[in-house]
């Protein structure tokens, strides 16, 4: 009997490692059902919403039903399921809105499968309109909760025109990819020295301007003034947006550079090729920011420490350090753009919740900011009328310096409103529409 | 005891009555939510599926056994079967595979009748080997260049399935046999276990020549397990030194069979179907989403659209099954099949020789039935093989009802009451010496 039941344990052995096997089997096939389906050529989707139930997204969409130029300002940030785009709503997120579950199966007419997001199309259209012929991007959200309200990037795309012969850039959003920063720089050179020699030091540094600046390694930094701005302090550097006193404070003695890194990377810079901030929002990823930083008197460093050279950073990372300064936290807000969700059957599947990034500068850093923010805003009260806000502008020059990118950041002070913003026009011209007049709008399509 | 009988045959009736609840249920899911084009199709079928119940119940209830268990369980599988392979892509009535299913049934009870005796079925190795020997022939002679099939016309045949229950029958042994050794040169060796393990070594060499690759897993499995059942037989002992020698020999075999595998293997090994969707990974992406959209409960009979995929109903059945009937329809069925091969835990092999045949069966149904559900659901590579008493074809029913049969033979007690044959000369030479 011995001999027979060797047999039999071999066999209860054979099927029980198949009944393993089944489990597992039926596991994936359940888990892993609503991918399956989006692969399918029957893939039924459901539509995404903006914060007033304006459809953002439709599968069955058509000019008839909504207009030729509707989705024209969002569809790059948006999406849709044609393949063609990644790294958008849509595509990141396509699984929630499929309009399938292995139990309840495709509901084609009756699914309620959706995004319900927290842009404001009716101001996401204004400001994009607000560019005019202009390429750019511009992206706002609320600095308390996190909640994306406008996000554009031209060129648009309209995906009932096709995918042919369409402008460079507008399949992608402009604001989640790094561009050189020019002045706006130096809100995180300002903040990096407060870090390291606190409130009194840096208060009394005082450099002069002639209009150029040799420095220690026999380069000179030009100011955009070509008169130059004097003495100055670091308040009126701030706001005149002072090169060669930005330079001179790199290369003081109170200076310290890998301190000055260590904030930099702290802020989420990859600092000569660290490991970047790392940052998704809905599963879109975005860049953040990047520099390289070696001899403090070199001027490639210098110049680095400007917003120029090797330095880059993205529209939606200078927003969110808004956010750390604008709450006094040093802790910026993680932006969002989907409120909640629903799934097949119409139950509440994902809600949003305010969260903050970790402590990014000190809370007095952050204070101390704000207020040279709010001071450099006052000279912008005839252009962005009616708002109290903490701005620095920037003049980034690209493609070797034939042409020039123009960036507004800031936040507007006004806590029944929390705006923070970010505003990039490329290849701006004089004459042309303003950051300014674009950050205006934005303010007061959201009022 | 006549209370036992009694009682038992209440219990067949009740099981038969069962299979016939099971079968009508499953029709008139047809009738009332199937897809068809003429309800003649649904009458066929039902009347079909019913009298086929009617005469199997009568045609099993002729022959004397102490256990009706596998034969009851193998009529609520063929017919499940039958109407499964009617529905694919809208209710028809599938002659061919009824058709197939009669010959399944009428190998199950020839395969019962070959092994019931054990000591007849063992002396029966030498013509297994010529069985084998012959098919071998037959493969090299008239399959195809580096083929596994025989065309006749219509329908082809695939002689390396007949191999299945031969090769359980040359792996089978009794202990003596398997402990008889022979002093061959400087070796001690059994004849009957160097036999085993050359013949095995032989088919396998085969199935790689003739690139049914799909096969050699089945055939590997039978020969392993009767390898196990040699080297652990029951006086000695099960050491740790053993398992680990087994296991890397198995590892090692794996590892140069992968590296010898040809290229297109090798691509099924790696590949990613999602990123080969219209090449390599075709069949799996259509099996699995079709599995999706069933869900649990299916799109109904007939509705289903796997059945425009190639191998609709034999490499990828389980998932056209899935589609139609549901995720719980499909692995309801498989466990019909598990509950077949499991009577051998309840009713127990009498014999070492039928406790041997009841592993390699297993081992053989267990197997095909992996790769073919595993492997069409993207678990594990994808060889191609039929599912028994599901896929259509006809070698492979017959194949899965002669092998069934053995099992079958492995638990009845009918073959006990033989097992000794004595001659009339032998009985009287016996009572010579006795005196």
């Amino acid at each position: 009997m011995r001999s027979i039941k060797r047999n039999l344990n071999l066999i209860t052995a054979m099927l029980s490692l198949f009944l393993i096997g089944m489990v597992i089997l039926v596991y994936k096939i359940y888990s892993e059902s609503s991918f399956y389906i989006l692969n399918s050529d029957s893939a039924v989707l459901g539509k995404i919403y903006d914060r007033n139930g304006e459809v953002l997204f439709d599968q069955n969409a058509s000019p008839e039903t909504y207009g030729y130029d509707y989705f024209t300002d969002v569809a790059n940030l948006i999406g849709n399921d044609s393949g063609q785009m990644t790294n958008t709503l849509v595509s990141e997120n396509i699984e929630l809105l499929n309009n399938y579950s292995f139990s309840y199966g495709q509901r084609e007419e009756d699914g309620k499968s959706a995004i319900y997001t927290t842009l404001n199309h009716n101001a996401n259209r204004e400001v994009y309109d607000s560019f005019g012929n202009k390429n750019g991007t511009a992206i706002a959200y609320n600095y308390k909760t996190g909640e994306i309200l406008i996000c554009v990037s031209r060129p648009g795309l309209n995906p009932f025109g096709g995918y042919e012969n369409l402008e460079d850039g507008s399949l992608l959003c402009k604001a989640f990819y790094k561009f050189t920063p020019g002045s706006t720089q130096k809100i995180s050179t300002l903040i990096a020295a407060r870090e390291q020699m606190g409130e009194v030091l840096l208060n009394s540094k005082n450099f002069s301007c002639s209009g150029a600046y040799l420095n220690k390694s026999q380069q000179t930094i030009y100011c955009h003034q070509n008169s130059g701005h004097g003495e100055q302090d670091i308040n009126a550097a701030f706001a005149n947006s002072c090169n060669p006193f930005f330079a001179q404070l790199v290369e003081d003695m109170d200076f310290n550079m890998d301190t000055a890194i260590e904030s930099y990377k702290k802020m989420g810079y990859s600092v000569n090729d660290s490991v970047p901030m790392k940052l998704e929002i809905n599963n879109i990823s975005v860049q953040t920011a990047s520099t390289i930083l070696n001899d403090k008197y070199e001027f490639s460093t210098q110049w680095g420490f400007i917003g120029q050279g090797e330095t880059m950073v993205s529209p939606c990372m200078l927003m969110m350090w808004q956010s750390a300064i604008a709450n006094g936290t040093g802790k910026a807000t993680l932006p969002y753009l989907i409120h909640h969700t629903t799934d097949v059957t119409g139950s509440e599947d994902i809600h949003a919740a305010v969260k903050y990034t970790s402590e990014l500068f000190k809370p007095e850093t952050a204070e101390y900011v704000k207020q040279i923010m709010l001071n450099n805003g006052q000279r912008y009260s005839g252009s962005i009328y009616g708002y109290t806000v903490a701005v620095k502008s920037g003049t980034a020059q690209v493609k070797n310096g034939d042409e020039e990118n123009s960036f507004l950041t800031g936040f507007n002070a006004d806590e029944s409103n929390p705006i923070a913003f970010c505003v990039l026009i490329e290849d701006r011209k004089p004459g042309e529409v303003t950051t300014e007049e674009i950050a205006g709008t934005i303010l007061s399509s959201l009022s | 005891m006549n209370g036992t009988k009694e009682k038992a045959k209440l219990n067949y009736f009740f099981v038969k009555l069962l299979i016939i609840i099971t079968h009508v249920i499953l029709l008139a899911t047809v009738g009332l939510n199937g897809v068809y084009d003429n309800v003649s199709e649904v009458y066929m079928l039902s009347a079909v599926v019913l009298a086929s119940d009617i005469f199997w119940y009568i045609v099993i209830g002729s022959f004397k056994q102490d256990t009706y268990t596998l034969d009851y369980l193998l009529v609520l599988i063929i017919n499940v079967s039958l109407i499964f392979q009617s529905c694919f892509g809208g209710v028809h009535f599938n002659l061919k595979h009824f058709i197939t299913l009669t010959a399944g049934m009428i190998a199950y009870h020839a395969g019962y009748l070959f092994t019931r005796n054990s000591f007849r079925a063992e002396k029966m190795r030498p013509y297994c080997y010529a069985g084998l020997g012959l098919l071998a022939i037959i493969i090299l002679l008239f399959t195809g260049d580096r083929s596994m099939w025989i065309d006749f016309g219509s329908f082809t045949v695939q002689p390396s399935e007949f191999m299945k229950p031969l090769i359980v029958l040359v792996c089978a042994s009794s202990l003596q046999s398997q402990q008889t050794k022979k002093q061959i040169g400087i070796f001690n060796v059994s004849p009957n276990n160097i036999a085993m393990i050359l013949v095995s070594a032989c088919v396998l060499i085969l199935q790689w020549w003739c690139r049914d690759l799909g096969s050699i897993p089945t055939f590997a499995a039978v020969t392993g397990c009767a390898v196990i059942n040699r080297i652990f037989y029951p006086k000695a002992k099960l050491s740790k030194k053993k398992i680990g020698a087994l296991a890397t020999g198995v590892l090692v075999l794996v590892l140069i069979a992968i590296k010898l595998a040809p290229s297109y293997v090798k691509d099924r090994l790696y590949v990613d179907i999602w990123a080969d969707q219209y090449g390599n990974g075709y069949q799996q992406c259509r099996a699995l989403i079709g599995m999706a959209e069933g869900g649990w409960l299916g799109k109904g009979p007939g509705a289903g659209k796997l059945c425009n995929v190639f191998a609709y109903d034999t490499d990828i059945v389980f998932s056209s099954v899935a589609e139609e009937w549901g995720l719980l329809g499909a692995v309801l069925f498989v466990v019909l099949i598990l509950l077949m091969l499991a009577t051998t835990l309840i009713n127990t092999p009498k014999c070492y020789y039928h406790g041997t045949v009841a592993v390699g069966v297993t081992a053989v149904f267990i197997v095909q039935m992996s790769l073919n559900i595993f492997g069409s659901c993207n678990l594990i590579p994808f060889t191609g093989v039929t599912l028994p008493f599901l896929s259509n074809g006809g070698t492979s029913m017959v194949t899965s009802g002669f092998l069934i049969g053995m099992l079958k033979a492995s638990q009845c007690p009918v073959f006990i009451r033989n097992i000794v044959e004595i001659k009339p000369s032998e009985t009287a030479e016996r009572r010579r010496e006795s005196r």
